[in-house]
């Protein structure tokens, strides 16, 4: 997910105050809909990224900055830093230092930080995609169930 | 309020009062908010580019350019009246068209509501209106202006930096992946075979068609001067093929190249295509990225938006495996 996981809960709660309650018929279902307004807030002020999604990115992170510390690398390649917790600014903080590396290298080619700096591409990627839904949007796009 | 600034709009420029009426809003794109009206019997659309749109901000003046330079070709599309930049008249920049008639086939979906033979014959006009479009000797039109400096030496890179721009701008987080494909472009720029307007969006779902002819290609609003190889490539992305073999769900790969070369004087180039697909994928991957910015802090509620935002991995995985192959 790229969206803040507050900004989610409160655009769905919006997009059912503003959209789908008023445009919905009868009085039970829409209390069902007041219903998951309600455990959305819930929801928004107990919950966020869980420890394993996060926890992942983290690990990934790590294990690149140690296989970047064992490589017999040319002078000046950038070295990432410790990170400090499994939060997402600490994620995004390492994927900034990445991306500066990747950066380095597109001028100081070093194939062997190369290759460990692919791995945590294709691991990264890997996380995204297995913490991803199956994909709705033809349902979106039409508003029926494919 | 949009009708009665539409009739003070245009009963200035017609020197007469006008009266709109039947205004409505279209409900989809993501980008331009549209609306269809009609003016003193005539069909109009009116096209806005909000402030917390998905590409914000806007100028209305290269769509403009592009719908005026390709009147009188064979590139079916609506005819331009007005445009402005100036919030003045509606707070946003805008865009009056004629209204062309038809309906849309849109990629996604098991039914696109098109039978075989139907599918080919807006297939062969697909390719035949693109090819047109980039044959178009467009150095006396209003797009000119916009090609001040570009040569077919400096088109992929002229892009591949708009785009990275953008990117910089709207990225909520970053992108190793994109940084890495960003340093191959540029490394592998190639030379453009002349230069061409691009429609920049070319693909099932941006035109109309009635009966199984085309009667406007739509949605100009990334239209800029470039390679011809960029629409090409955009209009092959397997994300517009339905899970079907042809390219926007309509023509084979074979019949858009030999149509496109018969039409333009020059050769689809393997290699600029397998250049420009790697780029249609960075312009996915930032127009995803633009929808979750354009949702997180641009004000824009469409719950669309973040769902756009979820593609972002899928688009680095496709990445990924072209810079592989």
């Amino acid at each position: 997910m790229n969206n803040s996981f507050v900004r989610l809960i409160d655009g769905m709660i919006e997009t059912l105050r503003r959209d789908v309650i008023p445009a919905t018929e009868g009085e039970f279902v829409r209390g069902q809909a007041f219903g998951v307004i309600f455990l959305l807030e819930n929801l928004k002020r107990r919950a966020s990224w869980s420890r394993a999604f996060l926890g992942e990115q983290v690990a990934a992170l790590t294990e690149l900055r140690l296989a970047l510390e064992a490589i017999d690398a040319p002078a000046g390649l950038p070295r990432l830093s410790p990170i400090a917790d499994a939060s997402e600014a600490a994620r995004d903080t390492g994927d900034a230092e990445v991306a500066a590396l990747i950066d380095w290298l597109a001028h100081t080619p070093c194939s062997a930080a190369a290759a460990v700096v692919d791995t945590y591409l294709t691991r990264q990627i890997r996380h995204e995609l297995a913490t991803s839904a199956k994909p709705m949007f033809a349902e979106i796009s039409l508003g029926r169930e494919q | 309020m949009i009708a009665e600034q539409l009739q003070a709009f245009l009963s200035a420029e017609r020197g007469r009062p006008v009266t709109v009426s039947d205004l409505k809003q279209f409900p989809s794109g993501f980008s331009w908010i549209t609306y269809g009206f009609t003016a003193d019997g005539d069909d109009l659309i009116l096209r806005l580019g909000p402030g917390n749109g998905l590409y914000a901000p806007y100028s209305a003046e290269p769509e403009f350019a592009a719908l005026d330079a390709v009147q009188g070709s064979a590139v079916p599309a609506p005819r331009p009246l007005y445009w402005s930049d100036d919030p003045a008249t509606f707070g946003d920049p805008f865009l009056i068209v004629e209204k062309a008639a038809g309906t849309t086939p849109i990629p996604w979906g098991h039914d696109d509501g098109l039978n075989d033979s139907k599918r080919a014959r807006l297939g062969t006009q697909f390719a035949d209106a693109l090819g047109a479009l980039h044959a178009i000797d467009w150095g006396n039109s209003r797009l000119a202006r916009f090609g001040t400096g570009l040569t077919c030496e400096n088109a992929a890179l002229v892009q591949v930096e708009e785009w990275t721009e953008k990117y910089r701008r709207w990225a909520l987080r970053p992108h190793p992946m994109l940084h890495k494909l960003l340093g191959w472009l540029r490394a592998n720029a190639p030379v453009a075979p002349r230069l061409s307007i691009v429609h920049g969006d070319y693909r099932l779902g941006n035109f109309l068609e009635v009966d199984g002819d085309i009667t406007a290609i739509l949605d100009w609003e990334l239209v800029h001067l470039g390679d011809p190889h960029e629409d090409l490539a955009w209009t092959c992305l397997p994300q517009y093929r339905g899970g079907t073999p042809l390219m926007s769900k309509l023509v084979s790969r074979e019949e858009l190249y030999a149509r496109h070369a018969a039409l333009t004087g020059h050769a689809v180039d393997e290699a600029s295509m397998r250049y420009y697909t790697l780029f249609s994928l960075l312009k996915l991957a930032v127009t995803h990225v633009a929808a979750a910015y354009a949702f997180e802090q641009g004000g824009f509620r469409d719950l669309r938006m973040p769902a756009m935002g979820t593609q972002i991995a899928p688009t680095l995985r496709q990445i990924e495996k072209a810079l592989a192959a």
